[in-house]
């Protein structure tokens, strides 16, 4: 676009000779420029409108059309939401991963009262007491004969007990349907699923919410009403489970522990197979949460997936692993082990002195801790940190539940050289069983990192490579020799290569110091060795054998022989065949000729 | 033409500007509302201090708020539509905030007479801002990226804050509020196109990938968005509003059953009748001639907010005039669309007839805007 000028030379100087004055021309070419400007802008703006006319217009009359074609349709009856309408099944069910149900919904009734439309109030506070002894005819007579329009009186009632209200034949009582949760398996896996509760609670329907547990972890996944009828499955394995529960159960109560945990877990995927903590609950109806104490003490607490405890020597062969892999030691260096060894303030020792060197392998296999302790000080912090958090063990794990997101280890504030001693065999350094399972399949299955999930996986992609297979078979060499020689004998179950780590570790005082004869007892293992295919983590709290002369605490006394029963009772069941060497006879061999 | 370049002395003073108000637009929002008042009392079962009352409280306080705020000149409201913009979106991030820290999924601001939503406010704000920077913004560079990227800055942050509450319905009609005024304000149309042909290009590769192996999103997510688009298979589920709505909208035939007697939205068939569903018992009780006049009524207001913002020579009170008239027809049009199921629910109320008082008043205060911009325009002497 040519622009004239505001004050065009020629113009100007006509307009000096002739006297006039020479802005009143530059005042007319400006508005002659702002006429031209919004003539375009009206020009374009005109455009725009009459798009956006047409647009409304054609909302306009779509919105007309639908209106007229709704309006020429026949009417169809109202249809009722109120009264007799069918609940939808709104939550999934869970199941574990042969399909077997562990949740599923079933509708009852809730029983509740409009004492307006009461005829006999003192009649129906009567009978309803009968029904329910539980409730009180005088408080129920209050309520029916005040001021209240409305007031619940059971939030669940069962068929039968519907049937008596019903004959009571008191129109001011009132039945609606509620749906509830249902576990028919009782306690069966009761920490894994947690629990549910009713949200919000209307006459007809009240909401289902998943109070812990994985009920909770994935609350809006069972909830969502896009996913139709398709079951959560989970990776437990009942029957598995069953048997776990049972031995643990039986094990708890012959070492006179007051807890207990066992997690059994697929070396290769991290799918959780089983996992039990002791004392347990029935999920179809929770116990109240403790509100003095110790919150560890309660049943609701999952000891396997909350309680992070000193693991004690089933850490050592993190460090061990670790020399290995960086070259650092192999499996026949010597390593000094005279004892005591002096670190600074501190002083490490060995439960009873060992020789003065102990090969790699022997540090493992006599578990000592001073041996560990110098093979982590040739590794030093750093190196050790980051290798610990490649096993899973510095951050809650995100497993499925609830209760996973708040269980973070407890690492040492200040990661010094005596912390990377301690952390070594296990002290210093708490973290839950589940943890300890996680890191021993990583460790274990290959070398690859495993993520645990409680959900049955089609497929699972090795994770990264944490160490070489060859490390990882070492390890597993040790281990079964810990089991064949060392501190886990009891731990041998005729055909499966049971290759594991034992921990004995004295529990912390809550005001600081040990406790010299509680101990949490763990066994930490993996089998068959020469194909790990499942990991088990047995922990044991405050065990105390006492069929010897001396009562007896340390891990290869109570924790290894639950487990060798668990393996025993659940190897079969998951599918492995035991594998017997043919017996030779007494070594003579038969030579005909 | 910026308001600096007209003559101001020949803008109406004093009372004088009362006469030059546009009374047919307070007319005809007087009307929609009181249709709003008949039918509050219709669905409160002839109870009219239930709802009816109230509204009709609002309604007088939103008309004298509305005349103040037209009382006041143009000019006053382009230099604040940048402040005013800041504070929407201060409170938006509040409410943000407070709900994240755990008082529940919180919309509102509590101001003691009424609950103030900030996304309602939002609404107005965003189009003030849009018509203050066009109309700051020089005619050539409009269609400039990087001049164009503002606007939509300013559009995509209190809309990704109003999605995250999640509340699609006040997220749609920000973004297609603020498209209204940029398209307006003369953006070029390959903007349009080509943001229209990847939002349909996105859509349609995610459903294409359905049931490929390449799959862009999990099975349940595509049976969720099934039963949003269509409600009828789920009919007890989400689509139990529409399918309730739409034999309603059936029963009432052409001329309707006549004022309170509609079945449906009296005997409680219908949630949410009294506020984003109540036009399901106008056209119950008027039938399709009621509810076409409602539909008329707000195409009048249309009309006439459009009349005005083509005679008015100031870019901003035209642009805001044009913004404020097409957040209504968005109001209305998804409104209705919803009810009928012509449209997905995503909880948009009818607007002045619907119960509920911020969305009533921060409309109102908007029109008060177009009627500052209407009073205020330059004038040739």
């Amino acid at each position: 676009m040519t622009r004239t000028p505001l004050r065009p030379l020629a113009r100007i100087l006509a307009a000096r000779q002739s006297g006039e004055n020479p802005d009143a021309i530059e005042r007319e070419n400006l508005a002659a420029r702002h006429e031209a400007d919004r003539d375009s802008q009206r020009q374009r703006a005109e455009g725009r409108l009459l798009v956006l006319g047409i647009v409304f217009l054609c909302a306009f009359f779509m919105v007309g059309l639908k209106m007229s074609f709704l309006a020429a349709s026949d009417p169809a009856e109202p249809r009722a939401a109120a009264s007799g309408a069918q609940i939808v099944a709104a939550r999934a069910d869970i199941t574990d991963r042969n399909g077997r149900i562990l949740a599923t919904n079933l509708t009852t009734h809730s029983l509740y009262a409009q004492p307006q439309q009461m005829i006999d109030p003192e009649r129906a506070a009567r009978e309803v007491a009968r029904i329910f002894p539980d409730l009180d005819q005088e408080k129920l007579l209050r309520h029916f004969t005040g001021s209240r329009k409305f007031l619940w009186i059971k939030r669940r009632i069962s068929p039968e007990q519907q049937q008596a209200v019903f004959d009571i034949g008191e129109p001011g009582l009132l039945f609606g349907p509620r749906e509830m949760r249902l576990y028919p398996n009782g306690k069966l896996a009761a920490h894994v699923l947690g629990g549910a509760g009713f949200g919000r609670e209307g006459v007809s329907s009240a909401e289902v919410i998943g109070v812990a547990g994985i009920e909770r972890a994935l609350d809006e996944e069972l909830r969502d009403p896009g996913r139709g009828d398709v079951p959560l499955t989970l990776s437990i394995d009942l029957t598995v489970q069953a048997a776990v529960e049972r031995v643990l159960e039986g094990g708890m109560k012959l070492m006179n522990a007051k807890g207990a945990a066992a997690i059994l877990m697929d070396a290769k995927t991290g799918e959780i197979v089983s996992l039990a903590s002791l004392p347990d609950f029935d999920p179809n109806d929770r116990p109240t949460p403790l509100t003095t104490g110790d919150q560890a003490e309660s049943p609701l607490f999952n000891r396997a997936v909350q309680g992070v405890y000193e693991l004690g020597s089933t850490f050592k062969i993190f460090a061990t692993a670790q020399g290995v892999e960086e070259r650092l030691v192999s499996r026949t260096t010597w390593i000094d082990t005279t004892g005591p060894l002096k670190w600074g303030r501190h002083t490490i020792r060995d439960l009873r002195d060992h020789s003065p060197a102990l090969t790699v392998e022997d540090v493992i296999v006599k578990s000592s801790n001073i041996g560990t302790a110098r093979v982590a000080m040739m590794i030093g912090p750093e190196r050790q940190q980051s290798f610990l958090g490649k096993l899973g063990l510095s951050s809650p794990l995100p497993v499925e539940l609830i209760e996973a997101r708040g269980a973070r280890p407890l690492l040492p504030k200040k990661w010094s050289e005596i912390h990377t001693m301690t952390v070594s065999y296990g002290h210093g350094l708490s973290a839950s069983p589940l943890h300890l399972a996680t890191a021993y399949a990583s460790l274990l299955n290959g070398g690859t990192r495993v993520t645990p999930t409680l959900l049955k996986q089609d497929q699972v992609e090795p994770g990264p490579r944490v160490v070489s297979e060859n490390t990882s078979e070492q390890m597993r060499s040790f281990l079964r020799q810990v089991v064949q020689r060392g501190t886990a004998t009891l731990g041998e179950v005729p055909g499966y290569h049971v290759a594991g780590k034992t921990g004995t570790a004295d529990k912390p005082k809550p005001q600081g110091g040990y406790y010299d004869e509680k101990v949490i007892a763990t066994f930490a293992s993996v089998f068959p060795a020469d194909d790990p295919k499942y990991v088990l983590v047995v922990t044991l709290d405050e065990p105390v054998e006492t069929s010897g002369r001396k009562p007896r605490r340390t891990a290869g006394w109570t924790a290894v022989p639950v487990a060798a029963e668990i393996i025993r009772r659940a190897a079969p069941l998951l599918g492995l065949a035991p594998d017997i060497e043919p017996d030779h006879g007494p070594g003579v061999t038969l030579a005909s000729n | 033409m910026s308001y600096l370049e007209y003559k101001v002395q020949t803008v109406p003073t004093g009372a004088r500007k009362i006469l030059h108000a546009n009374w047919a637009l307070v007319l005809l929002l007087t009307a929609v509302s009181a249709v709003g008042f008949l039918m509050l009392v219709s669905v409160a079962g002839g109870d009219f201090s239930r709802w009816a009352e109230p509204q009709m409280k609002r309604f007088i306080l939103g008309l004298i708020v509305m005349m103040m705020i037209g009382m006041v000149p143009i000019w006053f409201w382009r230099s604040i539509s940048g402040l005013a913009y800041l504070g929407a979106l201060g409170l938006l991030l509040l409410v943000e905030l407070f709900g994240a820290i755990g008082m529940g999924a919180q919309r509102w601001i509590d101001l003691g007479f009424m609950r103030l939503q900030p996304s309602e406010l939002m609404k107005i704000t965003l189009v003030m801002i849009l018509a203050a920077y066009y109309d700051w913004l020089p005619l050539a560079k409009v269609s400039r990226p990087q001049w164009v990227i503002v606007p939509v800055i300013l559009t995509l942050i209190p809309t990704a804050l109003v999605l995250k509450q999640p509340d699609l319905g006040t997220a749609i009609l920000l973004v297609a509020g603020g498209g209204i005024v940029m398209f307006c304000a003369g953006v070029s149309w390959w903007y349009f196109i080509a943001v229209i042909a990847s939002g349909v290009a996105l859509v349609y590769t995610v459903f294409a990938s359905r049931g490929t192996d390449w799959q862009l999103l999990k099975d349940y997510q595509f049976r969720r968005i099934d039963t949003f688009l269509d409600p009828s298979t789920d009919p007890l589920g989400a689509g139990y509003h529409i399918t309730q709505s739409k034999i309603a909208l059936g029963s009432g035939g052409w001329t309707g059953k006549g004022f309170m007697q509609g079945t449906q939205s009296r005997l409680n068939f219908l949630p949410e009748k009294h506020t984003d569903f109540i036009f399901t018992t106008l056209a119950e009780e008027f039938g399709f001639v009621g509810g076409f006049s409602l539909l008329a009524l707000y195409g009048l207001i249309i009309f006439f907010c459009v009349v005005s913002a083509v005679q008015n020579k100031d870019r901003f009170g035209s642009l805001l005039t044009l913004g404020v008239a097409a957040t209504l027809f968005l109001f209305f049009a998804v409104n209705m669309s919803m009810v009928m199921g012509l449209a997905p629910v995503v909880g948009v109320p009818l607007p002045l007839v619907s119960y509920g008082g911020s969305a009533m008043l921060v409309l109102l205060a908007a029109f008060g805007l177009v009627q500052s911009a209407h009073i205020h325009r330059p004038r040739s002497r």
